[in-house]
């Protein structure tokens, strides 16, 4: 009996034993990796509504904010009666009862009932005591202003998501921080608390658009799409020196805040997303070339009596019939015939080499989605009527903004600056978590530059192509253009449809800002000189004295005599 | 009824201690396991009936020790018989749960009779051994498993309840163990379990239903399906592993009331303990059973008469299985069967089932000193 009890005794001393080794096991040396696992299974994410930051432009002014709404949403495992609930929630809502009953009857914990509804709705919904439904803060992105700067600010989908413009470029900033918010469930996935509702608050966008001349831009716009009964429009205003974009509008344009309402061709960006043939604009890399390859001076002539050149098959005309003409009036003038002997001059490769070098061909780097290239060929590809369409802006697809770009650099001295729409990275707590750090490269020699600004100031000069665009008191210096667009069922010239537009900076001498105007398709008038340049001017004039540019008196004066 | 003094004195208080504590520690973990997992939620009454039945169990223990167990002997067939019958009565008039058939109901509340027959079947199988002389051969050996365990472990595995069965058979084996086996014997169980090993397997894995085949699969491989069959066994790791050296404390565990963890206040009861109570609780926990098993078998050792000696051991030797399948299943070192912990399991039937098997080893131990009448 003794010994029977000792083995039957240490058998289970044994199974102790084991049972005490698994215990070791299970809670000491696997205890971090299934702690982990309870955790995890006991924790949801859940994505929080980030509030994103806001945009100001950059006097501080709010041009995209948050409304702070409620969405309405239902847990249909806790919904009673889903067939009264759904009359009652579409008396309120003006919403069809049969899907929000389909949405009560649905699988899940968590359905969507209605994103972002109108305070007096929510307030009416609340007053029901429907079990089984609840409301989320939910934030509505508003553009306080409209469609004013519409194409540069974008817009947002429903769940606050960028789509178009800064809200898709900088989506990850503004919406920063954000992430999941965490929240505790049990095994069949019910939320049991209302976890940490943190606070998430993205970055604030400090832009570099200024909402006062952005309003000029815009108000211009606007008449000059009704002046010429236009097909579209842009602008594009930037600080020469750095690259900050100032204004930038398209039209048609389109107002932010009631998305669905807009179509495509509304919410396109043409100053960065539309190629067009430029026309004489283009003839500032031959211009600069020329000068800095010291082909010419500015008194070398150039006989344009004949108002035509032959290039192969093709005659190229002058818009009007000049005389000989120095390389000075060949700028002033735009003439074709004077533009293509200078680009002969040239060669094919030194042509396409400044135009490159002037930005041509390539994004110019801004911080807005949708941007495209352009297109400008390699000289091996050019056909032996080439050389006398490149130099006069044909053959070429640029962007509005690529043509600004190159004139800017003349306007600063000949460097070659990166446009930019936002300056700055604001924490929610007003810390600056970036800047934008310009980079220059110098593309143009300070005396090309110079003498170039020279020329491009007699344009708007008696004699002149862009008269048109002369301000009170200030130089300005710029260029026309006008081109005429390519029929899309003829794959010809059209003779009725012109892009027009005019380039420029302001004061010459010290310059402001730099300004392109492209008008697509004017009725009645082509002529850049004629249609963008007064456009140029409206704007430059309002826009000079916003910004306390002082007016020279014996350049009013100049200019009172001469009239 | 007159009441010894020396009975008074030698009443085994330490038994008596160890299943009142353990008993108490089982309800505060059902309530802690059952809770609402948001404030002002609706709390389950589980504990509150097993409180209830913990009183019913205590009166009853003291029932059991108030008279001799050797007059069990006289009405230890009859009692045997009757539980047949209930086990029988169970496969027709049963209430289903969970896929088996093993509840009686009578209206105000339902009991498991093969919790109950456990205990009858344990004295029936030492009545009969306490009649037999010398050690167990082959024959007698036979012989009394077709007189008194084919008949119920074949009724148990019908409901189906395997757990149950393999108990049987092996409460069965070890009181002939204790009995005394021959050497021959002792030596062709061997053979034959040497033997079998390989057949075995297959023999009892044919005859398994498919959720019992699930299990064993679960058991063996966990990792297989973690939300599917082995699911029981992973939760139960992961509410162990939780609990770590000193556990998260009492009401702080989360695997229960989030019900992650199944059966959480029945069968994985030590997993929700466990959590809370830690490394050291659990350490605890294992030292009180250790030593109420110990005591069982050394109040075995001390019975006055072979009857009280065989009757202590099949006690013991029950609350010993079912510790070991129970938290083997807990810890994933045994198949899961549906086997409660003894006292600390949510389940009326067993609890009184247990504090009578209790008493019956108290009574065997108060009265160890007795002369024969």
């Amino acid at each position: 009996m003794r010994k029977r009890a000792i083995i039957l005794n240490t058998v289970i001393g044994f199974g102790f034993f084991i049972v005490l080794l698994r215990l070791v096991d299970i809670m000491v040396l696997n205890h971090a990796r299934l702690c982990e696992r309870a955790k995890m299974q006991q924790l949801k994410g859940e994505e929080v509504q980030v509030r994103r930051g806001t945009i100001f432009d950059r006097h501080g002014r709010k041009l995209a904010v948050n409304l702070e709404l409620e969405s309405l949403f239902c847990d249909p495992s806790e919904i009673t009666s889903a067939e009264k609930s759904a009359y009652v929630l579409s008396e309120i809502t003006g919403k069809p009862s049969k899907a929000i009953f389909t949405k009560l009857n649905s699988r899940g914990h968590f359905v969507w009932l209605e994103r972002k509804v109108a305070p007096d709705v929510a307030r009416k919904i609340k007053e029901t005591k429907i079990k089984g439904i609840g409301f989320v803060p939910d934030a509505k992105r508003f553009y306080p202003e409209g469609s004013l700067a519409s194409h540069v600010l974008g817009f947002v989908d429903i769940d606050n998501k960028g789509i178009e413009g800064v809200e898709l470029k900088y989506h990850d900033s503004l919406s920063t921080s954000g992430g999941k918010f965490v929240l505790n469930r049990d095994a069949s996935g019910k939320t049991l608390s209302q976890g940490v509702n943190m606070e998430s608050r993205g970055n604030n966008l400090v832009l570099t658009i200024d909402e006062g001349l952005q309003y000029m831009v815009e108000t211009e716009l606007d008449s000059v799409m009704e002046k010429w009964r236009a097909a579209a429009a842009a602008i594009i205003m930037m600080d020469p020196f750095t690259g900050d974009i100032l204004a930038l509008a398209d039209r048609p344009s389109f107002n932010p805040n009631v998305i669905a309402g807009s179509r495509d061709f509304e919410r396109r960006n043409r100053a960065i997303t539309d190629c067009y043939e430029p026309g004489s604009t283009f003839k500032i890399v031959i211009g600069t070339a020329a000068l800095e390859e010291k082909i010419v001076s500015l008194h070398s002539t150039f006989d344009c009596s004949r108002g035509s050149i032959e290039i192969g098959r093709r005659v190229v005309h002058d818009a009007h019939r000049h005389g000989v003409l120095t390389f000075e009036e060949v700028i002033q003038k735009s003439s074709n015939v004077g533009s293509i002997m200078v680009g002969m001059k040239l060669g094919k490769e030194r042509i396409y080499r400044y135009a490159k070098a002037l930005g041509f061909g390539e994004k110019t780097g801004i911080d807005l989605p949708g941007e495209v290239p352009g297109l400008i060929r390699p000289p091996e590809r050019w056909s032996g009527v080439s050389i006398g369409s490149v130099p006069i802006g044909q053959e070429v697809a640029v962007t509005p903004l690529q043509v600004l770009r190159a004139y800017a650099a003349v306007a600063n001295g000949g460097f070659l600056v990166t446009p930019h729409v936002v300056s700055r990275i604001v924490s929610p707590g007003g810390r600056t978590t970036w800047t934008f750090m310009s980079e220059k490269k110098r593309v143009l020699s300070q005396k090309t530059a110079e003498t170039f600004k020279d020329i491009l100031k007699t344009v708007t000069e008696d004699g002149g192509t862009a008269k048109g665009a002369a301000v009170n008191g200030n130089y300005v210096a710029g260029k026309t253009g006008t081109a005429q667009m390519i029929d899309p069922r003829t794959r010809r010239y059209s003779k009725e449809k012109y892009v027009s537009s005019f380039v420029g900076f302001v004061p010459a001498d010290n310059p402001k800002m730099a300004m392109i105007v492209v008008i697509y398709e004017p009725k009645g008038q082509t002529y850049g000189g004629v249609v963008a340049a007064p456009a140029f001017r409206q704007i430059a004039e309002k826009a000079l004295s916003y910004l306390d540019v002082p007016r020279k008196e014996g350049r009013k004066e100049m200019l009172v005599s001469a009239q | 009824m007159k009441i010894d003094r020396r009975l008074l004195k030698n009443f085994d208080w330490v038994t008596l201690a160890l299943i009142v504590l353990l008993s108490v520690t089982g309800i505060m973990t059902i309530y802690s396991a059952t809770r609402p997992p948001l404030p002002g939620g609706e709390m389950p009454s589980f504990y509150i009936k097993q409180l209830y039945w913990l009183f019913v169990s205590v009166f009853a223990l003291i029932a059991i020790v108030s008279f001799d167990y050797v007059w069990l002997k006289r009405f230890s067939y009859g009692f045997y018989a009757i539980g047949l019958f209930l086990l029988l009565a169970v496969l027709f008039l049963g209430r289903t749960g969970m896929g088996a058939q093993r509840w009686l109901n009578f209206g105000i509340f339902s009991f498991q009779p093969s919790e109950i027959f456990k205990l009858l079947y344990v004295i029936a199988i030492s009545c009969y051994l306490s009649e037999m002389h010398g050690r167990v051969g082959l024959f007698s050996l036979l012989k009394a498993f077709f007189l008194l365990a084919f008949a119920p472990v074949v009724l148990v595995i019908k409901q189906p309840d395997l757990g149950t069965a393999v108990i049987l058979l092996l409460v069965f084996l070890s009181l002939m163990a204790a009995k005394g086996l021959q050497k021959k014997l002792i030596a062709l169980i061997l053979l034959i379990g040497l033997v079998s090993i390989p057949f075995l397997g297959n023999i009892f894995w044919e005859g398994l239903k498919d959720y019992q085949k699930n299990r064993l699969v679960a058991f063996l491989e966990p990792q297989v399906d973690p939300a599917g069959i082995g699911y029981h066994i992973n939760q139960s790791k992961v509410a162990i592993g939780s609990g770590s050296f000193i556990g998260k404390g009492y009401l702080k565990g989360t695997q229960g009331p989030f019900r992650f963890l199944p059966e959480k206040h029945t069968d994985f009861i030590f997993a929700v303990f466990a959590e809370e109570w830690g490394f050291t609780g659990s350490m605890f926990l294992l030292f009180l059973y250790l030593s109420l098993i110990l005591r069982g078998i050394d109040t075995a050792r001390k019975a006055k008469d072979e009857f009280g000696g065989l009757l202590a051991s099949g006690v013991s030797f029950m609350f010993t299985i079912y510790f070991f399948i129970n938290i083997g299943m807990t810890l994933g070192i045994m198949p899961v069967v549906g086997v409660p912990l003894p006292f600390m399991s949510y389940g009326g039937t067993s609890l009184l089932a247990n504090f009578v098997a209790a008493g019956v080893l108290i009574n065997v131990r108060m009265r160890r000193f007795e002369l024969f009448y």
